[in-house]
């Protein structure tokens, strides 16, 4: 308590000096008869799911304070402001719903045993004298568990492990010190912790006039850096990580970008010979590296459901556990610590060569807006490495074994260069929007490699189409927009074969796209506005439809209705490494060791195939929000 | 040819250019300053005089007639004030002396040569020229107007139900004007440079209150080419992007509000989208008055200078509470050319002195009235004190009635004549990106 204390003054301190070192507490006599503007919103969003309950009780007061300062001449600032941010929520599914989310959540669990025909509890799979298979089950009992992505398939022949579920402080088996280890008060306040995250913003802006009239506008604090033209998937925008914890991938940007402390320095040479506009954006983050928050295992949305898989493999490493189907392809086997599963999480420390930076020219040439953009950033993205030393259950050696599945999470270095460009046809009243993003030293999950990984270039891409179109029959007086995109995801040294018992290899796409379609239209001198998105993952074969209507009592009090409905495919197969033999030759069939045939099931590497969308089919959700703005 | 004979003819070209000079000094005269020699009469019209149900058919020659159709209904009483001349700057009227028969009309409705700067065509409009109402049209569009450049600081726009006179919302905008050309006052002249787009003119809103449009800019850049659509930038404080908008919807409504993006400031569109025809001059009661000597709405703005905005009163508080002056009036039809236009037509009704176009009559497809719009027009010398000898007929209230719907829009506005609020790098896409949070 005391530590998270003084950890907590230690952060107060920095944002203290920072707010100092933006240069506002020597201007405050300057300042003294400038009004704050203060706003915000306090709002409940309250969502049903589907065989679940209860999902969300969300209650959330922000608070905008923003102050002008005007020019301030003996420094050489001009348009100098201030803006901060706070944010808190309580989220009350984990007490009104505990028994899905809270302390109560889980049970006890049983695993798949194909060659009996049968289940066994956790605990009770295959052990064999002489060996390290099995584990103490005074440190890892079945209770407080799910079986891995049983919210979306059952097993059916695949592999599976329990997934402790309760918050890290009624259960801490399976929590990764600072990535993924939540206690009950993390996950019903989620601002209030170590990193402050109720503060959400907290800059300075100020402009330097150049001697030639250019200016230079910086923005210095706690802030979001948006880079690109896209909507609801990031090509450009990948400047800060973003919380999936709070709606999955459906809540606007702006409430899930997790801000960072940032110095952003804009050029701004604006109309030229050439362009009407130019502009040389610096970016340097110098926050301490934070990662995507994907959710926590036990909580109602986890983003491709890897922090269960995550909780679960690093349950595995620490206690042991039961693997389903695993030992002969259909025997549930009981792995003793330390052999399989995730060790660890190296997380970043902070260091100068741990921030990230990045440049972006920006113009604006007649009827096109262009931009490029490169940036040198951390993976927000884990990495399952694997080459861990590890335990043979059979011979108790120490060792770095093939393809054994056995990993420590590492964010690495990545190199973006990219693009975007728009462009307003006039001859059919459209504009087009294109972005680009080429990243050197993204890792993916690689069944084909030793270590179970490799690196690959990526090519992201977004074209974009909106437009206005009246239909008269629904609405004489005002338009409907449609926004129309197609995203691409091209991986570059995408590798995969095909051996006796299936694929194996990369579980991502080597090409995929997801197209989106937002059709949205006003009533009601635009009180009230019904909405309806789609997206699909064309490999992955799933939909999510979200029609909505929002509806403004007064300036003050909106209410939005709304459901998330997903239709397609659902769990997909891939080569899941039981066949892999590490551990030559007890766990050959004949092949070389460290080599797949390719033996697949659901977990856990299904889940790269059907993506977001299609590991959340079973999420079908009504929500209801009620928001009071000031 | 010889001495007497060369004399003769010199002498007579000399007077053919007096002649010319003083017929060019009597055009610009009678544009600019109409009621220099004579103030417009009407028999029982005087100021302070109170127009109302009662007594409206005395005066129907004198007012158009949708406002003749509410005053007749009982749903406001107009108050008449003196009419007083709105000298546009000097500067713009010696602009138009410079350009005088310099500028011609193209070969196609929207084109136009010769154009620097000033009123384009300040002869009277010849009721037999078939483009006489595109003149009109060409100087609405050059006109004044706000000058070189000013801002609407703060501008509130309250959406009104007509029957209930309940305000269901209220937004508060700034809006800030720059002209990259024709520029006749503030430096640089006559033009901002560079300008690889040859723009005319630029718009720049943003938009302060309720939460939930809080932080949305917008930004407009008008090209001098007539027949290019503008080029549009929104930037929305919820997703913090800029995105380029399509701009040929110009009939959508413009944020819910009564009034499309194409009826602002009277016309917003491109000339070459209207059949525009000149129906004749008249003396109509317009929305002309001292904004200081009205009573004032003193809870919708309080601030330090004091400054209040216009009152609203009226069948649905959809009427300036403002006093109306007998001046002289083009009225000009336009008709839109294309047939899938949710208008049939508007009738302006333009006035001769600024240029200025505050009251518009809108027919929807079967021709039956639908809208009307009032711009109230404040003298700036009886305005904010940064207002005083800026020869802009400053807009100072404005009212969208939807007659079908029983619906209003209507603005109060804070106009400033202040270049310090309109830079140019305000006008572009970058300022959207450093400004907004």
């Amino acid at each position: 308590m005391q530590t998270r204390i003084r950890k907590s003054l230690k952060h107060w301190t920095l944002a203290t000096l920072a707010g100092a070192g933006c240069g506002l507490t020597p201007l405050a006599a300057v300042l003294a008869d400038e009004e704050m503007q203060v706003t915000g919103f306090v709002e409940n969003a309250t969502f049903a799911r589907d065989s679940v309950g209860l999902s969300k009780f969300r209650n959330t007061l922000q608070v905008n304070a923003d102050r002008k300062f005007g020019d301030l001449g003996q420094l050489n600032f001009n348009n100098t402001a201030f803006h901060a941010t706070f944010r808190g929520t309580y989220d009350g599914v984990y007490d009104l719903n505990s028994s899905e989310y809270g302390s109560g959540a889980g049970g006890a669990i049983e695993l798949e045993n194909s060659v009996a025909g049968n289940s066994v509890p956790h605990g009770g799979g295959l052990t064999v004298p002489g060996t390290l298979l099995g584990f103490d089950q005074a440190r890892n009992p079945n209770e407080g568990m799910i079986v891995l992505g049983e919210n979306l398939h059952k097993t059916r022949g695949g592999v599976a492990f329990g997934v402790p579920v309760r918050p890290c402080d009624k259960d801490s088996r399976g929590c990764i010190d600072d990535y993924l280890d939540a206690s009950s008060d993390d996950l019903r306040f989620p601002e209030f912790n170590e990193r402050l995250d109720f503060i959400r913003e907290l800059y300075a802006d100020f402009d330097n006039e150049l001697p030639n009239g250019d200016i230079l506008s910086w923005r210095l604090g706690k802030q979001q850096v948006i880079w690109g033209r896209t909507d609801l998937f990031r090509v450009l925008d990948v400047i800060n990580p973003v919380d999936y914890s709070r709606n999955n991938i459906y809540d606007e940007l702006e409430d899930i970008r997790i801000p960072m402390w940032i110095a952003k320095a804009d050029w701004r040479m604006g109309a030229g010979e050439l362009f009407d506009d130019l502009n040389l954006s610096f970016v340097w983050n110098f926050d301490k590296f934070r990662p995507h928050n994907l959710g926590q295992c036990g909580g109602p949305n986890s983003i491709l459901d890897a922090a269960c898989f995550f909780r679960g493999m690093n349950n595995l490493w620490e206690n042991g556990g039961t693997v389903a189907n695993f030992a002969n392809g259909n025997i549930a086997t009981d792995f003793g610590p330390g052999q399989i599963g995730i060790r660890k999480a190296h997380m970043p420390s902070w260091s100068l060569s741990n921030t990230q930076f990045g440049i972006k020219l920006e113009g604006v040439y007649g009827d096109f807006g262009f931009s490029l953009n490169a940036l040198t950033y951390r993976s927000q993205l884990p990495s399952l490495r694997g080459g861990i030393p590890a335990t043979n259950a059979f011979t108790g050696e120490t060792a770095v074994w093939p393809s054994l599945i056995a990993f420590d999470i590492h964010f690495p270095r990545v190199n973006l260069l990219g693009g975007s460009m728009d462009y307003y046809s006039q001859a059919i009243d459209t504009v087009f929007r294109v972005e680009v993003a080429h990243t050197e030293g993204e890792e993916f999950a690689n069944t084909l490699q030793s270590r179970l990984f490799s690196e690959s270039d990526v090519t992201r891409y977004v074209i974009g189409a909106d437009k206005n179109i009246f239909i008269p029959l629904l609405n004489p007086g005002r338009a409907f927009l449609f926004s129309a995109q197609l995203f691409g995801q091209h991986i570059h040294e995408h590798q995969e074969e095909t051996r006796a018992l299936g694929k194996v290899g990369m579980p991502d796409w080597e090409q995929n796209w997801i197209g989106t379609l937002l059709v949205k239209g006003w009533w009601m001198n635009d009180r009230l506005s019904p909405q309806l998105l789609a997206a699909h993952d064309f490999k992955a074969q799933a939909t999510a439809i979200a029609p909505s209507v929002e509806y403004l009592f007064s300036d003050n009090l909106k209410i939005t209705a709304g459901a998330n409905i997903k239709v397609g495919r659902g769990a997909r197969e891939y080569d899941d490494c039981r066949t892999c033999n590490p551990w030559d030759p007890f766990t050959s069939a004949g092949q070389p060791e460290g080599m797949s045939l390719g033996l697949s099931g659901y977990e856990p590497l299904g889940r790269f195939r059907a993506g977001p969308i299609g590991m959340a089919q079973k999420e079908d959700e009504l929500q209801l929000t009620l928001r009071y703005s000031f | 040819m010889n001495k007497q004979f060369r004399f003769r003819f010199a002498a007579l070209a000399l007077a053919m250019s007096a002649g010319v000079a003083q017929a060019d000094s009597a055009v610009i005269d009678n544009s600019f300053y109409p009621y220099q020699a004579e103030k417009p009469a009407f028999a029982g019209l005087s100021a302070g005089l109170t127009i109302n149900k009662a007594n409206v058919a005395q005066f129907k020659d004198i007012i158009d007639p949708a406002f003749y159709g509410f005053i007749e209904k009982g749903w406001l009483d107009m108050q008449v004030g003196e009419t007083t001349s709105f000298d546009l700057h000097p500067n713009y009227v010696e602009a138009t002396r410079q350009g005088q028969d310099k500028v011609k009309l193209g070969a196609k409705p929207g084109e136009i040569e010769g154009w620097v700067a000033g009123r384009p065509f300040p002869q009277e409009p010849d009721a037999n020229d078939p483009r006489a109402g595109e003149k009109l049209a060409w100087n609405y569009k050059y006109g004044y107007n706000w000058g070189d450049s000013a801002a609407i600081s703060p501008f509130y726009w309250k959406y009104r139900d007509m029957d209930s006179a309940k305000v269901e919302r209220t937004i508060k905008f700034d809006f800030h004007f720059l002209n990259f050309t024709g520029r006749v006052n503030q430096q640089p002249l006559p033009a901002i440079t560079p300008n690889p787009s040859q723009l005319f003119r630029g718009i720049y809103v943003k938009v302060l209150e309720p939460y939930d449009v809080r932080n949305t800019q917008l930004l407009i850049h008008r090209a001098e080419d007539d027949l290019k659509r503008d080029n549009s930038w929104l930037y929305l404080g919820f997703q913090r992007r800029v995105r380029r908008l399509a701009t040929g919807q110009v009939t959508d409504a413009f944020l819910g509000s009564d009034l499309m993006i194409e009826d602002f400031e009277g016309y917003n569109g491109r000339i070459s989208d209207m059949n525009w025809s000149y129906k004749g001059t008249k003396f109509l009661l317009m929305p002309f008055y001292n904004h200081n000597d009205l009573t004032l709405d003193s809870e919708t703005h309080k601030d330090s200078d004091g400054y209040q905005v216009v009152a609203f009163a009226g069948q649905g508080g959809c009427f300036p509470n403002i006093t109306w002056q007998l001046r002289k009036v083009y009225e000009v039809e336009s008709a839109p050319v294309e047939g899938s236009h949710p208008l049939s037509k508007r009738v302006h009704y333009v006035d001769a002195q600024t240029f200025t176009v505050p009251r518009t009559i809108s027919y929807d497809r079967k021709g039956s009235l639908w809208k009307t719009f009032t711009i109230g027009q404040a003298h700036p010398d009886h305005h904010l004190a940064k207002n005083k000898g800026s020869g802009v007929s400053i807009d100072d209230s404005f009212s969208m009635i939807d007659v079908q719907a029983m619906h209003c829009t209507t603005g109060q506005f804070k106009g400033q004549v202040d270049p310090a609020m309109s830079k140019p790098e305000m006008f572009s896409v970058q300022h959207m990106r450093a400004t907004g949070n």
